[in-house]
C-alpha cells in the first residue's frame, strides 16, 4: 500500500499551527473557526459531493447542535459533552424529518426546499423565547476550566478539539465514499432506476446519508458554541453565515473529494477576515464586494475547485520523476 | 416448475393501453423471447415485472411469491433483475465500479469487487475494467449492462435488446453466454428485434402487439403463426398463408 505523505503532512502541520500563533489573539480563533467550517463542509460533502444534492440548509443542524448543548447547560448544568451528543440525535432527527419530503427533489428544488428548512429553524428559534431566549440570544455560561465541563482558559484546547473534529469528519466521509455507501449514493446520483433495478434501496441510502450529515453538523453546532460563548438565532441559523458558506467552502475546494472542504476553509474564511480587517473601515459593504469578486474569480479559473489544481501539480511533478 | 407466473397485467398510460390482459408463465431454466412490433408493450412488461411501473391490474409472482408492491430493489433480492433497452449505465463510473455496485446486493466491496471481475471476465469486457462507462463503444456497454445485471445474482434475468447494434461475431457470443446462464441454472426472458437470434436462442415465444399477447409457443409454432405474420408484415400477407 502506498504511504500518503500528503494528509500525514498537513496534519502535521495544522498540529503546530496552534502552538505558534498567539493563545490570547485573533488568529488561533479564525484557526478554530476555520477548522470547524472545514469539518462541517466535510459532513455537508457526505450528501453534497456524494449524492449531489446541493443543501443550502444545514444552518439548521448547526443551530440545532448550538441551541441543544447550551440549553441543556444553561438550564440543567449538563457537560457540553453530553450535550453534543444530544444536539447529534436531534440533528440527525432533524434531517430524517426533512429528508423525507425533499429526499425526490434535485436539483434547485432540492436547494430551494433546504433552504426554507434553515429559515423556518431561524422563525422558531426567534419567536420561541422561553427555550432560546429569542432574539436575545444565548450567553454558554462559565464554568471553572476542566475538559469535563468543556472549559478552557485559552482557546489553544478549542482549536486542537477541532482539529479533532476535522480529522473525525474526514475519516467518516472517506469510510463512506470507499464503502458500500458511496458506491451506493453514486449509482443513486447517475441513474436512480438503474440504481433501483440491480437491488439498491434508494430512499433507505439517502435518507441514511442525511442523518448522518445532519447528526455531524449539529455536533460541530456544539463546538461552534462553546468557541463563540455566545450566539443568537441569525448567526448560527443564518443562511448567508452558515448555510451557504458550508457549501462555498466544499464547493470552491472541490465537491466530493475529501480535501476540498479543507482546502476550501482554509481559503474562504482567512480571506474574508483579511477582507473584513484590510478594508471595513474604507466602506461600507467594501469587503463583501472584493470577497465577492475574489470569489466569482476562482469559480471561473477553477470551476471544479481547488482540488483539481493540486492534482493537476501532482500529476505533473509524478510525470517528471518518471523516467 | 413454474419460477415466474404473470396474470392477467393490465397497465394504462394515458390513453394508450401498454399491456392488456396479458398471462403467460415461464418454468426454470426456459429462455422465453419477447417479440413484436414496436410499441407492443414489450419494455413496459419488463418494466412491471421488476417493479418500476405498477400494473393497474393483474398480478406478477416469482418462485411462488406475489410481487404486487414491490419496489425494485426487493425484487432484485427476490432475485429478477432487467437491463435497460436505451442503456442506463453510470457514466461517470468506472466499468468495474458499475458492476461491483451490483454485487454489494449480496457481498461487502471486497467479495462485490471480485464478483465484477467474474461478471466482467463473463461478458469478454475484463480488459476496460478501469475505463469510464461513459467512454465505451454502444455495444459493449450494453455488455456492461448485462455484466451489471449478472452481478445481482438473478434466478430471472430480463434482456431488453442486449445485441442491438451488434456484429454477427458479437451476437454469437452473446447467445453462448444466454445458453451457459441457462446451464448456470438462470431463467432468460430475451426481448431482441433480430429474429434469427431469437429463434435461435429460444425454447419458447411470446409474441405481443398492441399490449396483447397474440401468440405464446416454440420458435416453430410461433412462425407458423399466421397472426404474428399479419401483426409483423400486415393483413394481405397473412391472409395469402390462410
Amino acid at each position: 500500500m502506498r504511504v500518503r505523505f500528503a494528509p500525514c503532512l498537513v496534519i502535521a502541520a495544522a498540529a503546530m499551527l496552534p502552538l505558534l500563533l498567539d493563545p490570547r489573539g485573533y488568529w488561533i480563533r479564525v484557526l478554530t473557526i476555520t477548522l470547524l467550517f472545514a469539518a462541517m463542509a466535510q459532513a455537508w460533502n457526505i450528501v453534497g459531493g456524494l449524492a449531489n444534492q446541493i443543501s443550502l440548509g444545514h444552518a439548521a443542524f448547526f443551530g440545532i447542535g448550538a441551541y441543544t448543548s447550551t440549553v441543556l447547560l444553561v438550564k440543567f448544568g449538563i457537560s457540553p459533552w453530553l450535550g453534543m451528543l444530544a444536539g447529534g440525535a436531534l440533528g440527525g432527527l432533524a434531517a430524517l424529518v426533512i429528508a423525507i419530503p425533499t429526499m425526490r427533489l434535485q436539483g434547485h428544488y432540492f436547494a430551494l426546499a433546504t433552504l426554507a428548512f434553515g429559515e423556518v429553524m431561524r422563525v422558531i428559534a426567534n419567536v420561541w423565547t422561553s427555550l432560546t431566549g429569542g432574539p436575545g440570544g444565548l450567553s454558554v455560561p462559565f464554568a471553572p476550566p476542566s475538559f469535563a465541563a468543556y472549559s478552557f482558559k485559552l482557546l489553544r484546547p478549542h482549536a486542537y478539539i477541532a482539529l479533532v473534529a476535522l480529522i473525525v469528519a474526514t475519516s467518516i466521509f472517506k469510510a463512506i465514499r470507499r464503502g458500500a455507501m458511496g458506491y451506493r449514493l453514486r449509482a443513486i446520483r447517475q441513474n436512480t432506476a438503474a440504481a433501483e433495478v440491480i437491488g439498491i434501496d434508494t430512499t433507505r441510502v439517502k435518507l441514511e446519508a442525511a442523518v448522518i450529515s445532519g447528526a455531524l453538523t449539529a455536533m460541530l453546532g456544539t463546538l461552534y458554541a462553546q468557541v463563540a460563548v455566545f450566539f443568537d438565532p441569525d448567526t448560527v441559523f443564518g443562511i448567508a453565515s452558515i448555510s451557504i458558506r458550508i457549501a462555498l467552502i466544499a464547493i470552491i475546494g472541490g465537491i466530493g473529494t475529501a480535501a476540498g472542504p479543507v482546502i476550501g476553509a482554509f481559503f474562504i474564511i482567512p480571506l474574508e477576515e483579511i477582507m473584513n480587517s484590510l478594508l471595513s473601515s474604507r466602506a461600507a459593504g467594501l469587503s463583501q464586494l472584493v470577497f465577492g469578486v475574489v470569489l466569482i474569480a476562482v469559480i471561473l479559473w477553477q470551476p471544479r475547485g481547488f482540488v483539481t489544481l493540486f492534482s493537476a501539480w501532482r500529476a505533473r511533478l509524478s510525470h517528471g520523476r518518471a523516467p | 416448475m413454474t419460477i415466474l407466473e404473470v396474470r392477467a397485467v393490465s397497465r394504462r398510460f394515458g390513453g394508450l393501453q401498454a399491456l392488456s390482459e396479458v398471462t403467460f408463465s415461464v418454468r426454470r431454466g426456459e429462455i422465453v423471447g419477447v417479440i413484436g412490433p414496436n410499441g407492443a408493450g414489450k419494455t413496459t412488461l419488463f418494466s412491471v415485472l421488476v417493479g418500476l411501473v405498477r400494473p393497474d391490474f393483474g398480478s406478477v409472482s416469482l418462485d411462488g411469491r406475489n410481487l404486487s408492491g414491490l419496489k425494485p430493489h426487493r425484487v432484485a433480492a427476490l432475485g429478477m433483475t432487467k437491463t435497460f433497452q436505451n442503456v442506463a449505465l453510470f457514466a461517470e463510473s468506472s466499468v468495474l465500479d458499475n458492476v461491483l455496485t451490483a454485487g454489494l446486493l449480496h457481498h461487502g466491496v471486497d467479495e462485490a469487487r471480485l464478483e465484477a471481475l467474474k461478471c466482467l471476465e463473463r461478458v469478454g469486457l475484463e480488459s476496460v475494467a478501469h475505463k469510464l462507462a461513459g467512454e465505451l463503444s454502444f455495444p459493449e456497454r450494453a455488455r456492461v449492462e448485462l455484466a451489471r445485471a449478472l452481478c445481482t445474482a438473478p434466478k430471472v434475468l430480463l434482456l431488453d435488446e442486449v445485441m442491438a447494434a451488434l456484429n454477427h461475431v458479437e451476437m454469437q457470443e452473446i447467445m453462448r453466454l444466454i445458453r451457459s446462464l441457462r446451464e448456470d441454472g438462470v431463467t432468460l426472458l430475451v426481448v431482441e428485434h433480430h429474429m434469427r437470434a431469437i429463434m435461435n436462442v429460444c425454447d419458447r415465444i411470446l409474441v405481443l402487439n398492441f399490449g396483447r399477447l397474440l401468440a405464446d409457443g416454440t420458435p416453430l409454432q410461433v412462425a407458423a403463426d399466421v397472426a404474428v405474420i399479419e401483426a409483423y408484415l400486415g393483413r394481405s400477407a397473412g391472409e395469402a398463408r390462410r
